[in-house]
């Protein structure tokens, strides 16, 4: 039906091949501070981010999201989990999670974003359909820019994986932002 | 009804022409000024460009690529030649799946196919989930915008929408009770929906992924909850390395609305456990797109609606006002493609400043695009009389120095001497807002007779 | 060097002092500068009308017209944007390369191929400088907004060098003005839109007088200045660059 004859109009119109063109990445180096550039950044995208040492991240959770009462929590730097998932776990049962807490892979500078896998977040809707989203970072993982972050992915074993960039937002009606549209409600990175 | 005639309605109410123009104005500002925090933009823009150019000219390797590592990680590849069998193919998945209920988030694929009315002409339950789209969807209108579908509407009329579908209290048009609300209710929806349909933002050949950018998390919700994931591609949507994301990614969100990147930029490359995933690859006039030399190039597009953002005459003009799926500058030269009858039109809805050009983060050449198309269109689509004889006889009149010479005093002479109710009449479209320039006694030609003697 | 002037055929017509004022800057400037007879219109309203095909004659006409000259200049970047742009439609002579080649807008001659900014010339008022697009976008004058290339701009290197001239900044640098030829008739309710839009911000920045390297542009601006009586003057920039006190 459709392949073949897809196929044969394209081998039939296109053009003489033209080459890919070679990434010269050394322009976009910069000789900067990544995690100065990497906090700003989140900033603007309208997460939170702190640097905090690795034993005071339940305090520092509970001083934020006092009311949390269903909990996954997936990074092993914290304990406060009351709710286990693992991979057979329906995606439906989450729909009342008030706060996942997960590893993020690393973060990238440019753009405030962290990358979390199906390895990080196990179920592939967790990160979305909780009310709250805490992503525990090493800040030895940073990487400056996008191509740096492929880089840093190209050998993984890909199944789903998603960079995000501050809360779910949107600027739908009248081009105002609201924060919190259909996916987490806010987005709090704790380097460590 | 033209451009012309449609952009004239709308002009009827200045204060919603500068709100438009404003708010639009707004988005390119911050586009540029993301793009100026971009160490090397322009190369970027180089790359971008290129990497398309090579896709297109290698587009079935690459289709053929992507759909054999797509396949050996358990994704279903189907091609639909056109929006019939696109249709048809997404409503034998639902059938397969005895599906009642669809999440949808953005495809402007989708739009342009006119799924929904199929699907609810099945019965099935489409809900379009990007808050933007679900506001045109309750309002029974198109998305106005690529990226900002319900641009067109203000707070109000969103909050008189919201009260008649939702049920939401009145409230002046607040935008975070309104989005909260939408919240809620969209939530009952992604947790009952039997099928996520999704766009594509980029299908990667090296891999068999795709990528799906939203900001809302709307695709995610979707996808990751329902069954069956079926994502609509169109053939140009293809990029050869994962490695090239690395360029797309930085350009996309800062050109569209000058965020560093889209809030989520999900990767797909295996429907997760017990689930299935389904890409839908559509040509629909693409081929035949690629078959026109000089339009091939706007198959670089990447739907970032920066085009839209920076033509004055889009601002000015609303995205209705294009009648086509995809309005602006990138509309008007895929739409005469389509149907050049019906889009004759929209090649002449600009001035040709080539703004469109210099935003295009993959550079296409949009502006020359539309040159181009006119030449064809006086020739194809039959034009007004009167229009088509002045300038027959003005290209036979320059050609003709002394005959010129005669045609440029005698029009002077007629400007100077005609009555003014007769040059400013409801004919004269010049006139009606404008005053004509006052009329010297000589021309230069005159003065440089008498005054340089060489 | 040999120059001809080409003087664009609304410009003949309607704004003769606009080409005596280029006439007289270049002599000024020292160089040998003809006018040749017989010169029609480069063919532009026709090419952006869909009816390129018919400008072929016109095409002819100006190569037949500029191709003993060494360059080809004049006030209007859109007619020399036409020129070197859009003249593939005919054979691809030497002399049509060598004329599409040296044809030159007015300010980009005089920078350029000149090297001179300072023209001794006074204006003293404040000023605002309409971009033309084809000359911006299609010519390169200066750095487009759109662009991340290092700013420039050949006209406000002219103009700053202006004595008394004060050159006011606008709210949008580089924003159409809704002429476009053809355009300004057939989409009328945008272009009229476009052009007081233009003039707004040239008002809400104090400026005194607008002006720009392509006449077409200010005559639309001025034909709505004058409709709606607004404090205004519209004036080419050679006109300015000419004037002394």
């Amino acid at each position: 039906m459709g392949r073949d004859s897809i196929l044969k109009a394209i081998k039939q119109h296109k053009p003489d091949l033209l080459p890919l063109p070679e990434i010269d990445g050394a322009r976009f180096d910069d000789d900067v501070n990544l995690l100065d550039i990497f906090k700003h950044n989140v900033t603007l995208v309208g997460g939170s981010i702190k640097e905090i040492d690795k034993t005071l991240i339940d305090q520092e959770i509970k001083k934020q999201f006092p009311d949390a009462k269903s909990i996954v929590a997936l990074a092993e730097a914290s304990s406060l989990g009351t709710i286990s998932v693992n991979k057979q776990t329906n995606p439906h049962d989450l729909a009342t999670i008030d706060l996942a807490i997960v590893n993020g892979a690393f973060g990238v500078a440019e753009n405030g974003a962290v990358w979390i896998s199906e390895k990080e977040s196990i179920v592939r809707v967790l990160p979305f359909i909780t009310n709250d989203l805490v992503v525990i970072l090493s800040k030895e993982q940073l990487y400056l820019h996008m191509l740096n972050a492929y880089d840093a992915i190209s050998t993984r074993d890909r199944s789903f994986g998603v960079f995000i960039s501050g809360p779910s937002k949107t600027a739908d009606i009248e081009q105002c932002l609201v924060i919190g549209a259909q996916g987490a409600m806010s987005l709090t990175i704790l380097l460590v | 009804m033209s451009h012309a005639e449609k952009a004239t309605i709308f002009n009827k109410n200045e204060a919603k022409v500068n709100w438009h123009d404003k708010a639009l104005w707004y988005v390119r500002e911050k586009r540029d000024n993301a793009a100026h925090n971009v160490k090397e933009w322009e190369y970027l823009r180089d790359l971008a460009s290129a990497i398309k150019a090579n896709v297109l000219s290698d587009l079935d390797t690459y289709l053929v690529e992507f759909e054999a590592n797509a396949l050996k990680n358990g994704i279903k590849i189907h091609w639909a030649s056109d929006a019939e069998e696109h249709n048809a193919i997404i409503g034998k998945i639902l059938d397969d799946n005895n599906a009642e209920k669809v999440v949808k988030s953005k495809s402007m694929l989708t739009e342009e196919c006119h799924l929904n009315p199929y699907l609810e002409a099945k019965g099935i339950e489409v809900v379009d989930t990007d808050l933007g789209e679900y506001i045109v969807q309750i309002a029974k209108e198109t998305p106005s915008h690529i990226v900002l579908p319900a641009i067109h509407k203000t707070k109000e009329e969103v909050d008189e929408l919201f009260q008649e579908h939702l049920g939401t209290k009145p409230s002046n048009g607040n935008p975070e009770y309104l989005t909260n609300e939408a919240r809620k209710h969209l939530r009952g929806k992604f947790l009952k929906a039997d099928v996520a349909i999704t766009g594509v933002n980029f299908a990667i050949a090296d891999t068999g992924g795709i990528v799906v950018c939203t900001n809302e998390g709307n695709a995610d919700m979707g996808s990751h909850l329902a069954n069956v994931h079926i994502a609509s591609m169109g053939i140009e949507k293809i990029i050869p390395k994962e490695a090239h994301l690395g360029i797309f990614l930085r350009l996309l969100a800062r050109s569209a609305t000058g965020q560093p990147i889209t809030t989520y930029s999900s990767h797909f490359n295996k429907p997760a456990e017990g689930k299935e995933m389904h890409i839908v690859i559509v040509d629909n006039g693409r081929t035949e797109q690629l078959s026109r030399e000089d339009f091939r190039a706007s198959l670089h597009c990447i739907r970032c609606g920066a085009c839209m953002n920076t033509c004055p005459i889009y601002r000015r003009s609303g995205g209705h006002s294009y009648e086509a799926t995809i309005p602006g500058p990138i509309g008007s030269i895929l739409s005469p493609g389509k149907d050049l009858t019906k889009h004759s039109s929209l090649p002449f809805a600009s001035t040709l400043c080539g703004s469109c050009s210099n935003v295009c983060p993959v550079k296409i050449n949009i502006h020359e695009q539309l040159y181009k198309w006119r030449q064809i269109i006086v020739k194809d689509v039959k034009q007004p009389i009167v229009k088509k004889s002045i300038l027959k006889i003005a290209g036979s009149v320059l050609a003709k120095p002394k005959l010129y010479d005669f045609a440029g005093k005698s029009a002077r002479f007629m400007l100077k001497y005609t009555p003014r109710f007769m040059i400013y009449s409801k004919l004269n479209a010049w006139g009606k807002a404008r005053e004509l320039p006052e009329i010297k006694n000589e021309n230069f030609d005159q003065w440089y007779k008498i005054n340089r003697k060489k | 060097m040999k120059v001809g002037l080409f003087i664009p055929c609304y410009i003949n017509q309607l704004y003769p002092q606009v080409a005596i004022a280029t006439l007289e800057l270049l002599e000024k400037l020292g160089v040998d500068v003809y006018y040749p007879k017989g010169q029609t219109c480069c063919g532009q309203p026709l090419g952006n009308s869909g009816y390129e095909g018919d400008a072929k004659g016109s095409c002819q006409v100006f190569v037949e017209n500029f191709k003993e000259y060494d360059y080809i200049v004049g006030p209007s970047g859109s007619c020399i944007y036409h020129v070197k742009k859009h003249f593939d439609i005919i054979e691809q002579t030497p002399e049509v390369i060598k004329v599409r080649n040296n044809a030159y807008e007015l300010c980009e001659f005089i920078v350029k191929i000149l090297g001179k900014t300072d023209l001794g010339a006074s204006f003293p008022h404040k000023v605002g400088l309409h971009k033309s697009c084809h000359g911006l976008r299609g010519l390169h004058l200066g750095s487009c907004s759109e662009r991340m290339d290092p700013p420039f701009s050949t006209e406000e290197d002219l103009l700053n060098n202006v004595k008394g001239l004060e050159l006011m900044s606008l709210t949008r640098k580089d924003e159409c003005c809704g002429f476009g030829g053809t355009f300004s008739v057939f989409e009328e309710a945008i272009s009229v839109k476009m052009g007081r839009d233009r003039i707004q911000d040239h008002l809400d920045n104090n400026v005194e007088v607008i002006t720009g390297a392509d006449h077409s542009c200010l005559m639309h601006l001025e034909g709505l200045i004058n409709r709606n009586k607004q404090p205004l003057r519209v004036m080419h920039i050679a006109e300015i660059l000419n004037s002394s006190i």
